[in-house]
């Protein structure tokens, strides 16, 4: 009886850590590789914006503008939050060295490989090669998954709709492909937004730093946060005084990534293993079976 | 044979008095009826006046119970891999009670996710558009095809009840095919189990360093396993009271054991990846994210652990099921934890659920509580290969 448990049991856990073993490899892959990950194309081409905070007078604008581009509601209330109604509002933050509060327009960020693009279940997010990370609202099921996937926290729900949708900035993708700007940065009245392809706004961005000296920090964001975004930011003082959160340049759905490209191995070993378990203990209890029926049987013919 | 208990006899303690079962159906069918209308307030008017969530806070308890209830039916593929796969034929009883209780709470899971959809009228949208790379995209997938398993693997408990000739063909079919069936399934789970845990991949900006890590997934699955274990003791031990059978001490000490040797492998690979990460001083200098860690894996793995392998404890009657009861509060609050507790919140965010949030959840579960106390009562959940005929 207790040896029979003990041969059970240590079946039972070769089982488990086998089948723990399939699942670890794949957690201890994802560990080094970090090329080629397939959450859309990276290009440095594709457009960008490059913002100045230095410059930024918080008028609103650009917040007005976008609005009503989009056919926003209360297309003159300026916004003080992203929301379903607001895909880009002017974040207005007292610093701590001057008087003058600092002004921080905030929306999608673009990202080169954008986590709400990896997340998203039904692919309704994607990172076209031109540069914005546009939503297929038709595809969406509202799981909110991108929302936590978002380091920027960018993607808002339209929670007073029975039906309600994710909403974000889009780059204005309709007034690209007509030629134009997006809505915010022809509106702005300070210069302090420009819109360009990224690697010339990054070349921009560090030609800024470099002839006014003591006007900024020696730093573009977006530049590598997160693996990089196609919205950049140059500043006066440190970015997280901006509430911009301070990320690493690994992209946030690389390890993520690599576990699941690394499904079809683990279906594939877990069902190799568990029908090679099946034939193996049940030989053993075949061959069990067949010794305690032989058994009484000679011992008739000794009767 | 099943109401002709006296309730003047409080004594016997053999099965629960009929009276009792009645008021526990009563309670739970009223459970079921207010959280169902609470369901419907929701899909009528929408999150926004009905849920505490927010876009901070965009994940509450319907998906922290959507997650603790996967883990717990765990119970189905762990039983059926450890008797139908590894044919350890001295558990075979406790097989049956615990898919019956897999397929309640996947039933669960999915009401519950209709409800936290922003887009339930497009739930089926995942099976049209693929993202290969999305955690939550493989979830839908395996839930939706391991339920059908779970479907498949319940179904020879209703056709064996009915002897027709119909119903025996189908059933002669089913049994043919149930290796096969266990092997998907068990499969199915493994994939879905742990991609729970590569969900949170996605959030190193959200979730807490004492739970993020890239093992996530294996913890997931580990952990699934101890639940499922853990389950499955105690709906061997609801299903053999409430038809009045005697239960197999083999099975009830040999379950948890079982999921004590589980939770030791779980707790060394917790501990091992904060030692390997530097983080191990977090659990007593992060405020009340040590608090919640030691809540989970203090109270709801060590305690237990100790309980089932320490030999002066191990033999009280009361820890086979008190044990269990604590593993598996550790493993809601390990996905409570990382919904929940264990996020980082932007200033000023908290979130405090609805009373609709509530009513809602506690009418699903309580569906699913129901289902499975009914199906124990009509269902064949001993087969005829069982020893509870003689």
């Amino acid at each position: 009886m207790t040896s029979q448990q003990a041969l059970s049991r240590r079946g039972f856990l070769k089982a488990a850590g086998t089948g723990a073993a399939a699942v670890t490899a794949t957690c201890v892959l994802a560990g080094p590789t970090s090329s080629a990950l397939a959450s859309g194309p990276l290009s440095d081409n594709g457009w960008g914006m490059l913002i100045d905070v230095t410059r930024c007078t918080g008028c609103d604008s650009c917040a007005l503008a976008c609005k009503e581009a989009n056919g926003r509601s209360n297309p003159t209330v300026a916004p003080s939050a992203l929301s379903s109604d607001a895909y880009t509002f002017i974040d207005v933050r007292g610093s701590a060295g001057s008087a003058e509060p600092l002004a921080v327009k905030r929306q999608c960020m673009h990202c080169q490989h954008p986590a709400c693009v990896s997340a998203c279940t039904v692919g309704a997010l994607t990172k076209s090669a031109d540069g914005p990370v546009v939503y297929d609202s038709k595809k969406c099921i509202g799981c909110r998954y991108c929302q936590y996937a978002c380091p920027f926290g960018v993607p808002t729900y339209d929670w007073n709709n029975p039906l309600g949708l994710i909403h974000k900035c889009q780059m204005c993708v309709e007034r690209l492909a007509e030629g134009e700007v997006p809505a915010c940065v022809s509106s702005c009245p300070a210069g302090a937004l420009r819109f360009g392809r990224r690697s010339d706004l990054l070349v921009q961005a560090h030609a800024r730093i470099s002839s006014n000296p003591g006007r900024y920090v020696d730093q573009v964001y977006g530049e590598f946060e997160a693996g990089g975004t196609s919205v950049l930011y140059l500043a006066g003082v440190p970015f997280s005084q901006l509430g911009l959160p301070e990320l690493g340049d690994q992209t946030i759905s690389h390890y993520a990534e690599t576990v699941m490209k690394k499904t079809p191995v683990v279906a594939a070993s877990v069902a190799a293993l568990a029908t090679g378990l099946y034939w193996l203990t049940k030989r053993r209890d075949l061959h069990l079976s067949e010794t305690q029926v032989t058994l009484p049987q000679e011992d008739r013919h000794d009767h | 044979m099943t109401t002709n208990l006296h309730v003047e006899q409080p004594s016997s303690s053999a099965a629960v008095p009929v009276l009792n079962r009645r008021m526990a159906m009563v309670l739970l069918g009223a459970t079921v009826l207010v959280g169902g209308l609470a369901g419907v307030i929701r899909l009528l008017v929408g999150m926004g006046s009905t849920t505490a969530l927010t876009d901070a806070y965009t994940w509450g308890i319907w998906i922290a119970f959507d997650f603790t209830l996967i883990a717990f039916a765990g119970a189905g593929f762990t039983m059926a891999g450890l008797v139908h796969v590894l044919h350890r034929e001295q558990y075979h009883d406790a097989v049956r009670p615990a898919i019956l209780a897999g397929l309640a709470g996947y039933v669960s899971v999915l009401l519950l996710l209709v409800l936290d959809l922003g887009r339930p009228d497009r739930f089926y949208n995942f099976i049209i558009f693929w993202n290969v790379h999305s955690p939550l995209f493989e979830i839908s997938f395996c839930v939706l095809l391991y339920t059908t398993v779970l479907i498949l693997e319940v179904a020879p408990f209703l056709l064996e009840r009915l002897h027709l000739p119909v119903t025996d063909r189908l059933l002669r079919l089913l049994r043919g095919a149930m290796p096969v069936i266990a092997v998907v399934g068990v499969t199915l789970s493994s994939l879905h189990q742990s991609t729970l845990g590569a969900l949170y991949l996605n959030m190193p900006h959200r979730l807490h360093p004492l739970w993020y890590t890239p093992i996530l997934p294996l913890l997931f699955f580990v952990s699934s396993i101890m639940a499922g274990l853990s389950l499955a003791t105690l709906t061997y031990m609801g299903s053999t009271r409430i038809l009045g059978l005697p239960a197999k001490r083999e099975i009830v000490t040999g379950l948890p054991r079982l999921a004590a040797w589980v939770g030791v492998f779980y707790l060394a690979l917790k501990l091992g990846d904060l030692l390997v990460s530097g983080e191990i001083a977090l659990l007593w200098s992060a405020g009340a994210y040590s608090f919640w860690w030691w809540l989970e894996v203090g109270v709801g793995l060590m305690i237990p652990i100790a309980l089932l392998l320490i030999p002066s404890l191990r033999r009280r009657p009361w820890v086979s099921l008190a044990a269990p009861m604590l593993l598996l509060f550790g493993v809601m609050m390990n996905r409570f934890n990382a919904t929940m507790f264990g996020q980082i919140l932007p200033p000023g965010v908290t979130y405090s659920p609805s009373l609709i949030e509530w009513l809602s959840t506690i009418g699903i579960i309580g569906a699913g509580v129901m289902a499975w106390l009914l199906g124990v009562r009509f269902l064949a959940i001993f087969d005829s290969k069982g020893s509870h005929h003689g």
